[in-house]
């Protein structure tokens, strides 16, 4: 019966415009943000940046003071700071009381008692490029702006006045005591960039690297379009008022409800499934004319990892809102939660942080190391919303048998027939 | 003009409530996600763009939605009144809420100190909210499915956030964070192209069925 009713709903996934609008955002996100995908060439020695094959931040108290100092300047200059203070970006700009409490603090740390000085300061910074030519430029740019702490200052001390600072900013800065030691990032060298290049030959074999960026930039829109479809497909019975000729038949309501919900992950990850194919022979070219092993089924594997407790919990969110409500709500709720996560998740695109947002971000083919360190978190993350989502379908399954039963079946009213009959 | 109040008041009554609730809901949730304080000129722009607008999804797309069973559709448009002065009474009335808390939410960033050209800024963010209104109305109205009135606001808004600049021209609605404002005035141009379409598509459909 499972098996019969899952084909049925597959072929009315297949039907449905919304199912091919879906299909045709993907298809556009992937040409435009994808597309172009060059496979990355092994850095070589002296060739001035290699800002392209990753990242690394200095642990050294000297490095972070001047590091912090020099973004503290950018920032009171530019009169607003960046924070994240219940997780995503938000840009504060303090009062006169506060810019004048910064100025102190400023000053007490750097020595820099104006804002004019301050503007001199990073003038002569950027100024000092024009004067450069060729490689020096380009390995200039790879770092920010560094200023020298005052004379004296311990580290203790700095760390007591950026806390402060973070408090007038009204928490989540880059002044915060648990992100401080994050501040200070320092240019790959050579050695740091072909190491992070073996990692992804060797460790990813190139596809695994290209899959993690794949999975990404799908992530972004998959948790967000499978509600439209669940919405949808939720309220088409009632549309085409079939909804008491189906309460009628024998088939079981866990039954009804799997299948439909089988039906969507299937036919949404088809697509999915279906444009990896392309990035992945961009890399068998690359790694035969290379003579390097690539990961056959390495986008595969993301897709079904990353990608697809992904599309679960979206689908199954829609799907328990639209049954309990029987209204479009779902489209708000996941639309609010969609816009949380990706605001949260600006902080942490270069990947390795994954915590336990809905759209995991890795926004470079790059930074294996990071992908391993964050593993067994990211694995948590995915294993929990797959069970959310199982969960939610099982919720599913048991509102829509109540409504068989004539319980709930008030539109948009909860109960509300249980006052009718009193 | 009491018949356009009825429907009006009808509207406000029954249809639209939960609508203003989740709008209210939005813009009172700003702070949180956002600094709304001693913003300049720039990034005022950013947080009525990016995200005061966003109300404009909820409010208008909905208009049809009364009429979303057909035997309901036939019996209004059985009436003597058009059922497309019925729509459009009812986006008129959306529209002048849009413009009330799009008024109030504007009138709390004064008072926290955000310097920005007020009415410049307010005329166009309610711009970009008829258009992204206009845009899920337009897609409800040919496709008679409200999920996909609210799918297209929702992908042009994703698409402009990621650097849908260049794909979007003078209908790229973020443009008054980086100083340009002649792309409003294709933005409510646009609008009321796709509500007038939106609701021609609508009332058609009771011809072709």
């Amino acid at each position: 019966m499972l098996g019969q009713l899952f084909i049925k709903e597959c072929r009315q996934t297949a039907k449905s415009l919304i199912f091919w609008l879906t299909v045709l955002i993907l298809i556009f996100v992937f040409t435009s943000q994808l597309g172009e995908m060059e496979i990355k060439t092994e850095p070589k020695p002296g060739q001035g940046s290699y800002e392209g094959y990753g990242h690394q931040v200095s642990d050294d108290p000297e490095m972070i003071m001047k590091s912090v100092l020099g973004q503290l300047i950018e920032e009171y200059c530019r009169r607003n700071y960046t924070t994240y203070p219940i997780g995503f970006y938000k840009r504060v700009t303090p009062n006169q009381q506060e810019e004048q409490r910064i100025g102190e603090i400023l000053k007490e740390t750097t020595g820099i008692g104006s804002r004019d000085e301050a503007d001199r300061v990073r003038e002569e910074w950027y100024s000092a490029f024009n004067t450069m030519t060729g490689d020096a430029i380009e390995t200039a740019y790879s770092g920010s702006l560094t200023v020298e702490p005052a004379v004296g200052l311990t580290y203790d001390h700095f760390i007591e006045l950026m806390d402060e600072l973070d408090g007038i900013l009204g928490g989540g800065s880059k002044y915060s005591k648990q992100y401080l030691g994050k501040n200070a990032e320092v240019p790959l060298t050579y050695e740091d960039a072909s190491r992070a290049y073996q990692n992804l030959i060797e460790k990813d074999r190139l596809a695994g690297g290209y899959a993690r960026m794949f999975s990404d930039y799908m992530g972004i829109f998959l948790g967000m379009l499978p509600v439209f479809l669940a919405v949808t497909r939720g309220l088409r019975d009632r549309r085409t008022r079939m909804q008491e000729l189906i309460y009628t038949r024998k088939c079981a309501s866990v039954t009804i409800i799997a299948s439909r919900y089988l039906s969507m992950l299937v036919m949404l990850t088809l697509p999915v499934l279906a444009l990896s194919v392309i990035p992945l022979s961009k890399c068998i070219r690359y790694a035969n004319t290379a003579g390097i092993a690539v990961d056959m089924l390495a986008f595969a594997k993301y897709t079904f990892g990353w990608l697809l407790p992904t599309i679960m919990i979206t689908v199954a969110l829609g799907m328990f809102l639209t049954e309990l409500t029987d209204t479009a709500a779902a489209v708000l709720v996941q639309g609010a939660w969609w816009f949380i996560s990706i605001f949260a998740g600006v902080k942490n695109l270069k990947g390795g942080q994954y915590g336990w947002s809905l759209i995991p971000r890795h926004n470079t083919e790059m930074n294996w190391q990071g992908f391993h360190e964050g593993f067994a978190q990211l694995a948590a993350n995915r294993v929990l919303y797959a069970a959310a989502a199982l969960l939610l379908v099982v919720l599913t399954a048991y509102i829509y048998s109540q409504k068989r039963k004539g319980r709930l079946d008030i539109r948009g009213k909860i109960l509300a027939n249980r006052k009718s009959k009193s | 003009m009491e018949k356009y109040w009825q429907i009006e008041k009808a509207n406000l009554k029954y249809h639209i409530p939960l609508h203003i609730f989740v709008c209210v809901l939005m813009l009172l949730c700003s702070p949180l996600l956002m600094g709304v304080e001693n913003l300049g000129a720039q990034d005022t722009a950013k947080a009525l763009e990016m995200y005061a607008a966003l109300i404009g999804i909820v409010l208008l797309p909905p208009v049809f939605l009364p009429e979303q069973n057909h035997d309901i559709r036939d019996l209004v448009y059985t009436k003597y009144l058009n059922g497309s002065v019925v729509y459009l009474v009812r986006i008129a009335g959306n529209i002048v809420l849009l413009a009330l808390l799009l008024g109030l939410y504007i009138g709390m960033l004064v008072h926290h100190q955000c310097e920005f050209p007020v009415g410049r800024y307010f005329c166009g963010t309610l711009a970009e909210m008829l258009f992204l209104g206009g845009l899920g109305l337009f897609f409800y109205g040919l496709c008679d499915n409200l999920v996909a009135g609210y799918m297209m606001p929702f992908v042009y808004y994703i698409t402009a956030m990621g650097g849908g600049e260049k794909y979007m021209k003078m209908f790229y609605p973020f443009s008054m964070a980086k100083g340009s404002y002649s792309e409003k005035l294709w933005l409510a141009a646009g609008g009321v192209l796709l509500v007038g379409a939106g609701v021609w598509l609508r009332c058609r459909r009771r011809r072709l069925f």
